[in-house]
């Protein structure tokens, strides 16, 4: 009796973890292998895979559409990081000045986070849309005819038109959690440096930006790592990487690679790739959530 | 100084409304447009209809099967959410609040999951689901659901359990509780803000969730709804008002939901990123 409730006390935790362990195990860790596994090999999706090495990477590293999905890839992710980081605190400081109707803004700036990629996308395709769009009506109407573009078909802009859909839609979310941040700033360190003459600027950069440290690089590295490979969906979904490639980016790619192209090998291949890049910004985000937790 | 701080605010309002019509505008458009009728979609673009066509929810509904494609959202919704919470909080607990050999590495290996995104996983997540004979079944996508909630849910849980005091399981279990029911029936609602957390920030993303849906389940009847509204422009010769009923169809669940508990949605999201 005694004996048998002690080694149920020892198994105990390991039962509470089981069912979190196995879940992840197999479908989360055995994918990345089994993708590790097949992008050694030749495979359509159906037959047999047949082993060949390192093909599919030289294959990869020789396919000028899949670098220029990677560059495209990296322009995406730097920019819709910049850009929704710098108005989400910008936005986040004129926000906690508590002017009348903070909240109906927060609520409003916040909307598109709930929404799902899909329809966005398709709401803005019809946005960006040469003839009956809203946003080309609204710049004859302004008298800006001139600023008149295919924002989708045209490829100079296709990209970028692409990005401000991704910055749109996540602004709210990261506005929240940098007033969040510049709520928990001290107010005193404030009056300190007003009683010493700081303007704004200087407070700014010497109080605001120290004291939200952690807060920005969480922001950061989240819409990095958010960036590099959750695009497959808003993508997909308003160009499909066209014009000639010039929204490509590595996850639609490697869809059209594997299930177009029924090339499974090579878009495994790309996916490990991409992974590799994926992993270093995953891994300062870890760091950057955890390093505070020392007090367990 | 006064009339300074006073021009400073008029100026943060009209930045932050120009921003909040931005945001807001286009949601309005899209339900404005549900109820135009094909010529009026084309000819009044910005703005409402005088002339609202009810029957093109009646007519998106039919032609999506959207009734269908509500219940397969709702299911695998709720049923990840509802394996998602036990499963990550159970981990969770025992990594917070408990000492065993293999505790840390245990953990590390959960938050792996945290730099490995679902993104590079697709293609063989198909493989292995197909292998398991999952592929095309509900199932499967809950199960992918809730494995790909595990590194942030326990990561989110655990914060929670740190924080609250130590030694208030042992005090339950000198009543006589086990140390499952002390889990179960004390320290567990002491952490339903942290349960909340992961509902909302989990719970969104999974009725949202398109990539994996899009893959895993090629069957029709299966689909979820973002994937019938990417199936609507697939369509020959898209009837505009009524995709934008099907889209208005597919948001106002959330968007009523949001404005309800607008409180519990922001700072959910919000400290699901930033522990705890």
């Amino acid at each position: 009796m005694k004996k048998s409730e002690r080694i149920k006390d020892k198994a105990f935790p390991y039962l509470m973890c089981l069912p979190a362990l196995i879940l992840f195990i197999v479908f989360v860790l055995l994918p990345f292998f089994t993708g590790a596994y097949t992008s050694f090999h030749k495979w359509d999706g159906y037959g047999e895979m047949t082993w060949t090495g390192l093909e599919n990477y030289r294959f990869v590293i020789e396919d000028d559409v899949f670098w220029l999905a990677m560059k495209n890839t990296a322009v995406y992710a730097v920019l819709v990081t910049i850009v929704k980081n710098v108005l989400a605190l910008g936005l986040a400081l004129l926000l906690v000045r508590k002017t009348p109707g903070t909240t109906l803004f927060r609520t409003g700036i916040y909307m598109p986070v709930m929404m799902s990629y899909v329809v966005i996308g398709i709401l803005w395709v019809w946005i960006y849309n040469p003839t009956f769009g809203l946003l080309n009506k609204m710049l004859s109407a302004l008298g800006l005819d001139s600023w008149i573009v295919g924002w989708l078909s045209d490829p100079k802009y296709a990209l970028l038109s692409v990005v401000w859909v991704d910055i749109w839609k996540w602004t709210g979310y990261h506005m929240v959690l940098y007033a969040a941040g510049l709520q928990g700033i001290p107010k005193t360190l404030y009056e300190a440096a007003e009683m010493d003459g700081a303007n704004i600027w200087r407070r700014f950069w010497a109080i605001t930006v120290p004291q939200l440290n952690s807060t920005i690089v969480v922001n950061v590295l989240m819409s990095l790592t958010g960036a590099f490979v959750s695009n497959y969906d808003i993508v997909s979904i308003m160009t499909g990487g066209g014009p000639f490639h010039k929204t490509e980016v590595s996850l639609t790619y490697i869809m059209t690679t594997a299930f177009k192209y029924s090339n499974m090998g090579k878009a495994s291949a790309m996916s490990m790739l991409l992974f590799v890049f994926v992993f270093v910004f995953g891994f300062l985000q870890l760091r950057a959530m955890t390093h505070e937790e020392s007090y367990d | 100084m006064k009339t300074r701080k006073k021009i400073t605010n008029i100026l943060a309002v009209v930045i932050l409304s120009v921003f909040f019509i931005v945001c807001v505008y286009p949601v309005v458009w899209m339900v404005a447009g549900s109820f135009k009728n094909n010529s009026e979609f084309y000819t009044n673009i910005w703005g409402f209809t005088m002339h609202p066509q009810f029957q093109n929810y009646a007519v998106a509904w039919k032609q999506g099967a959207l009734g269908e494609k509500f219940w397969n959202s709702i299911l695998v919704t709720a049923c990840s959410i509802a394996i998602m919470i036990p499963v990550n909080s159970c981990a969770a607990y025992v990594i917070g609040r408990m000492e065993f050999k293999g505790r840390m590495l245990i953990y590390s290996i959960l938050l792996l999951g945290i730099m490995i995104p679902g993104g590079v996983l697709g293609i063989p997540t198909f493989q292995v689901l197909l292998g398991l004979g999952l592929n095309n079944s509900r199932v499967g996508l809950i199960l992918v659901y809730v494995a790909g909630s595990i590194a942030m849910g326990v990561f989110i849980m655990r914060s929670f359990f740190i924080s609250l005091p130590k030694g208030l399981e042992e005090a339950a279990m000198i009543d006589g509780c086990t140390r499952f029911q002390s889990f179960r029936k004390i320290i567990l609602p002491l952490a339903k803000p942290g349960i909340a957390t992961q509902v909302i920030f989990s719970g969104l993303s999974f009725w949202n969730e398109y990539y994996f849906a899009n893959m895993l389940l090629s069957k029709p009847e299966l689909r979820t709804l973002p994937v019938a509204a990417a199936n609507f422009i697939g369509r020959h010769g898209v009837d505009y008002p009524v995709l934008f009923a099907a889209l208005t169809i597919i948001t106002v669940p959330v968007i009523l939901l949001y404005i309800f508990a607008q409180r519990g949605f922001v700072e959910g999201l919000a400290s699901g990123a930033m522990k705890g």
